[in-house]
């Protein structure tokens, strides 16, 4: 399709003008990985899973994802994902919207598992949280009741 | 000109706890088309203290209008400048200093 090529394109010059020389070091998920944030291996959490870390086979435990029960909005969702792992990358992912990878992470050596940040959802659905630590995935899943859809809707 | 995020960085303990909200409209790709203007949102967050990265993070559309992240890390810090940089899709970028309390 046309206007997907052309966004992608727009989205080519976009990254290209964001290689910043001081973040040399840092991994720029969105470029690197940009089939897990677009593209058709987007939509569901397991092919957004694999195509960020090769894998969507996960271990369900030392992780926390806190999120509400029930959204009243849906345009600001807040998230608290915290793990005591010494995880390298961590993910967040949800199936109530057209692209399934929220935002991914990278820790650094001081860092600390443990943020909080506002999302959208248009509808219910599950949200993922997924820590990388050495070859294993480890995720928690938490299921987010939406009464007003969050993408301006 | 962007707006400037509001950031709060407070040590306590060797722990540094970051509160931040940058100012964007996050318009997802759907939202943008609607409004018939150009989808735009933050895609990437980083925090160093002096030189070194504390937090980076890469972003999609899902992330609210002026978002509102926190997080945490270690180390002694406290007086330090805290620089909290985030970059858009069209390539904005904005940078915020404020010191470790």
């Amino acid at each position: 399709m046309n206007r997907r090529n052309f966004l992608s394109l727009g989205l080519g010059l976009g990254a290209a003008a964001i290689m910043l020389p001081s973040t040399l070091s840092a991994v720029n998920f969105r470029e690197t990985k940009k089939s897990a944030f677009e593209g058709s291996k987007s939509h569901t959490i397991n092919d957004a899973m694999t195509e960020l870390f090769g894998t969507s086979k996960t271990v369900e435990k030392n992780v926390k994802l806190k999120a509400p029960d029930i959204a009243e909005n849906g345009a600001v969702v807040p998230l608290q994902v915290s793990s005591k792992l010494a995880g390298k990358t961590v993910a967040i992912f949800q199936d109530a919207n057209p692209e399934s990878l929220v935002a991914v992470f990278t820790v650094p050596a001081n860092g600390i598992i443990d943020y909080k940040l506002r999302i959208k959802m248009a509808k219910t659905g599950t949200v993922t949280a997924v820590v990388q630590d050495g070859d294993t995935l480890f995720s928690s899943t938490k299921m987010v009741k939406v009464t007003a859809g969050g993408c301006g809707g | 000109m962007a707006k400037k995020s509001r950031i709060k960085a407070k040590e306590k303990k060797g722990i540094t706890t970051v509160k931040a909200m940058a100012k964007h409209d996050m318009l997802s790709y759907d939202e943008a088309k609607r409004k018939k203007v150009e989808a735009n949102f933050i895609t990437s967050i980083i925090a160093k203290v002096d030189d070194t990265i504390v937090y980076e993070v890469s972003t999609s559309q899902f992330l609210s209008k002026d978002p509102f992240v926190q997080f945490k890390f270690k180390g002694e810090n406290k007086g330090k400048m805290l620089t909290f940089t985030w970059v858009d899709l069209k390539g904005n970028t904005q940078t915020d200093k404020k010191k470790i309390k």
